[in-house]
C-alpha cells in the first residue's frame, strides 16, 4: 500500500485509501487523465498524443522492430478476416432483424455507466444483450473469433472518433475508483502491478520484449496477433489480453466481462480520453 | 523430381499466344514452367545460387535494398521487402543464410516487366542473414542484412 | 468466400505494387501433430503466377520456408487503369487458388 501511495503522490494524483474510496469526484479523474497523459508525454518527447494508438510500435525504444509492423501493415493479416467480420454482422437474425437494429453506444464512448443498474455496460455485453433480446443464443466465447470479429466490425465504423467515455455520475466515479486501484494494485507471484511495467517501466525491456505504455492500451483493440494466429486464435479482445497479462505476473486471471476487468477497461478507457480510435490493430 | 505444367487450360495457350505474339517474351528470358525443386531442396546458400542462377558470384549493390526488421517479432513470420532501382531485372531471391534450407522464395519476371519490388513474409530458424539477390542485365547483385530472432518475453 | 486477396497499389514509379494474401498452411513436413505424435506432411504453395489481361509477366517461386497465409508481393512495370491483374497458385499436391482485380 506504501509503495501505491507513494508512486501516486509523486504522480499528484489523488491518493486514496479504502475508506475513502469511493469518494472521487469527476475534477480529480480529470486531473488524473491530464496527469497520466502528461507523464507519458515527457517520457517519450518525441511521440505524438495519437501516435499511443499504434502501442509499443510508437515507442523509440522499438525503432529496431518497428519494421515488422509496418510491413505487416503493408497487408494486415486482419483484413481478410475483417470480410468475414462484415458478413456476420450483416446476417440477419431469425426475427428479421439485425445487429444494426441493436441499441449501441458510440464506439468511442464504451464502458458506459448505466445509473439504472450501477453497472457498466461493455459493447461485449451489449452485443450479447441484443441477441437475447432478439431470441438468438448469445455468444459464448467473449474474447475471441466471431465476437471479436463483430467487436471489429462496429468500431472499426467510429475510426478517428476521439475516446470520450462519461464519468459524470457518482456510481461511474465509484467504478473508476475500482478500476484505478486495480491498475496500481500489486498481484501475482512477480507481485508487479499493471502501473509497474506499463508506467514505471514503459519503454525498457523485459525479458526479449519493449513494454508498452499504459497510455492507448486498449484504443485499438481488438487485436489481431501474429502469435495467436499460430494457434489458429489471431482474435483478441481487451479481456482476453488482461488475462494473459495477468497469467505472466503469475496471478490467477479473472473472468471476462467480469467486474474486474470492466473496472480495469473503464480506468484505461478514460485514461485515454481524447485519442482517436484505431480499429482493429495488428500487433506481433 | 516433380514437373508440372503450371499455366493451366485456356490461359496457357492464351498468355504465351499473346504474350509470344507481343514479342514480350525474350528467347533467353522464358518464364520456368517448373518450380526449382533444386535451389529449394539445397542445404547451402551457395548450392541454391548456383542452382538458380547458375553461379554463385554475386556483387555488393547500393542499387539493391532491403526493407526488413532489425529484430524480428516472431520467427515464423518476418516480413522481407527487396527494392531496386536496376534495369531490366529478371529475377529476384531471398535467401535465409542459417536456415537448413535457405533458398526462401524468388520472383522471376518477364522481360520488360519488372517493377523493381519482392516482398514475402518468410520463416527464420535462427537470427541470420537475410541475403537478397537480384538479377539484372544478365549479372547477379546482391544486399544483405541481418535479422535478429529471440523468443518472445511477455505476450500473453 | 475466395480465400485469396489482392491490393493493387500504384507505386512512385508509375508502375503497380500488387500484393496476394494466400490462406495456406504451408507445413514443412517437419512438424508433428500434438495429439497423434505424427509428422503433418508437407504442404506448401510452390508457384504462384502474376498476369495482366492474361499474358503472364511475373512467377514467384515459393516453398516451406515462406510463412503459413503467404503474403508475396512484387511490382510490375505495365499494368494500367482498365487492365485485369490475375494471381494463380498451385501447392505441391496440385490443390489451387486464384484471384483477380482490376486496376483502377
Amino acid at each position: 500500500m506504501k509503495k501505491l501511495v507513494s508512486l501516486a503522490v509523486g504522480m499528484g494524483m489523488a491518493v486514496l485509501t479504502a475508506s475513502t474510496a469511493q469518494a472521487i469526484s469527476e475534477a480529480e479523474i480529470n486531473n488524473d487523465i491530464a496527469e497520466f497523459q502528461g507523464f507519458f508525454l515527457k517520457r517519450f518527447p518525441g511521440v505524438a498524443l495519437e501516435d499511443y494508438v499504434d502501442g509499443v510500435n510508437s515507442l523509440p525504444q522499438y525503432a529496431h522492430r518497428r519494421a515488422n509492423w509496418e510491413l505487416m501493415m503493408d497487408f494486415p493479416p486482419y483484413e481478410p478476416e475483417m470480410e468475414k467480420a462484415e458478413e456476420e454482422w450483416s446476417a440477419p437474425f431469425a426475427n428479421g432483424k439485425g445487429f444494426n437494429d441493436c441499441d449501441l453506444a458510440p464506439a468511442n464512448t464504451y464502458p458506459v455507466y448505466d445509473g439504472a443498474s450501477n453497472d457498466l455496460h461493455t459493447l461485449v455485453a451489449d452485443l450479447n444483450a441484443c441477441l437475447e433480446a432478439n431470441g438468438e443464443q448469445p455468444i459464448k466465447n467473449v474474447k475471441r473469433g466471431r465476437m471479436a470479429r463483430l467487436i471489429a466490425h462496429y468500431k472499426s465504423q467510429f475510426n478517428g472518433k476521439p475516446m470520450a467515455v462519461d464519468f459524470s455520475a457518482a456510481g461511474a466515479q465509484t467504478w473508476y475508483e475500482k478500476g484505478r486501484q486495480f491498475y496500481w494494485a500489486k498481484r501475482g507471484q512477480l507481485n508487479f502491478s499493471c502501473a509497474d511495467c506499463h508506467v514505471t517501466n514503459a519503454g525498457n525491456s523485459i525479458r526479449g520484449d519493449i513494454l508498452s505504455a499504459g497510455l492507448g492500451h486498449g484504443v485499438g483493440f481488438p487485436v489481431y496477433r501474429t502469435k495467436w494466429s499460430m494457434s489458429g486464435k489471431p482474435w483478441g479482445t481487451v479481456h482476453r489480453r488482461y488475462g494473459g497479462c495477468n497469467k505472466q505476473v503469475r496471478a490467477s486471471p479473472f473472468s471476462a466481462q467480469g467486474p474486474e476487468y470492466k473496472a480495469l477497461e473503464y480506468y484505461e478507457a478514460i485514461m485515454n480520453t481524447g485519442l482517436p480510435l484505431k480499429v482493429p490493430s495488428q500487433r506481433q | 523430381m516433380k514437373r508440372r505444367i503450371f499455366l493451366k487450360g485456356s490461359m496457357a495457350a492464351g498468355a504465351i499466344a499473346v504474350v509470344a505474339g507481343a514479342g514480350l517474351l525474350a528467347p533467353t528470358r522464358v518464364l520456368a514452367a517448373t518450380w526449382p525443386e533444386a535451389a529449394f531442396t539445397a542445404k547451402s546458400e551457395a548450392d541454391a545460387l548456383k542452382a538458380f542462377f547458375g553461379s554463385a558470384d554475386a556483387q555488393d549493390s547500393g542499387d539493391v535494398t532491403l526493407k526488413a526488421p532489425l529484430q524480428a517479432e516472431n520467427g515464423a513470420v518476418v516480413p522481407i521487402k527487396v527494392m531496386t532501382s536496376l534495369a531490366d531485372v529478371e529475377a529476384i531471391a531471398i535467401i535465409v543464410a542459417k536456415n537448413p534450407s535457405p533458398f526462401a522464395t524468388s520472383l522471376q519476371m518477364a522481360a520488360g516487366s519488372a517493377g523493381g519490388m519482392f516482398s514475402a513474409r518468410i520463416k527464420m530458424g535462427q537470427t541470420s542473414p537475410v541475403n537478397c539477390y537480384v538479377k539484372a542485365g544478365g549479372k547477379v547483385y546482391k544486399t544483405s542484412q541481418e535479422v535478429k530472432v529471440t523468443v518472445g518475453g511477455c505476450g500473453g | 468466400m475466395a480465400s485469396t486477396k489482392m491490393k493493387i497499389k500504384k507505386n512512385k514509379t508509375g508502375g503497380r505494387d500488387v500484393m496476394v494474401l494466400a490462406k495456406h498452411p504451408m507445413e514443412t513436413g517437419l512438424r508433428k501433430d500434438k495429439k497423434t505424435g505424427e509428422k503433418i506432411p508437407a504442404h506448401y504453395i510452390e508457384t504462384m503466377d502474376f498476369a495482366v489481361n492474361g499474358a503472364v509477366v511475373a512467377q514467384a517461386n515459393l516453398g516451406a520456408g515462406v510463412s503459413k497465409n503467404p503474403l508475396i508481393g512484387m511490382s510490375m512495370a505495365g499494368a494500367k487503369s482498365g487492365d485485369t491483374i490475375s494471381v494463380s497458385w498451385t501447392d505441391n499436391k496440385g490443390e489451387t487458388g486464384t484471384v483477380e482485380k482490376a486496376v483502377k
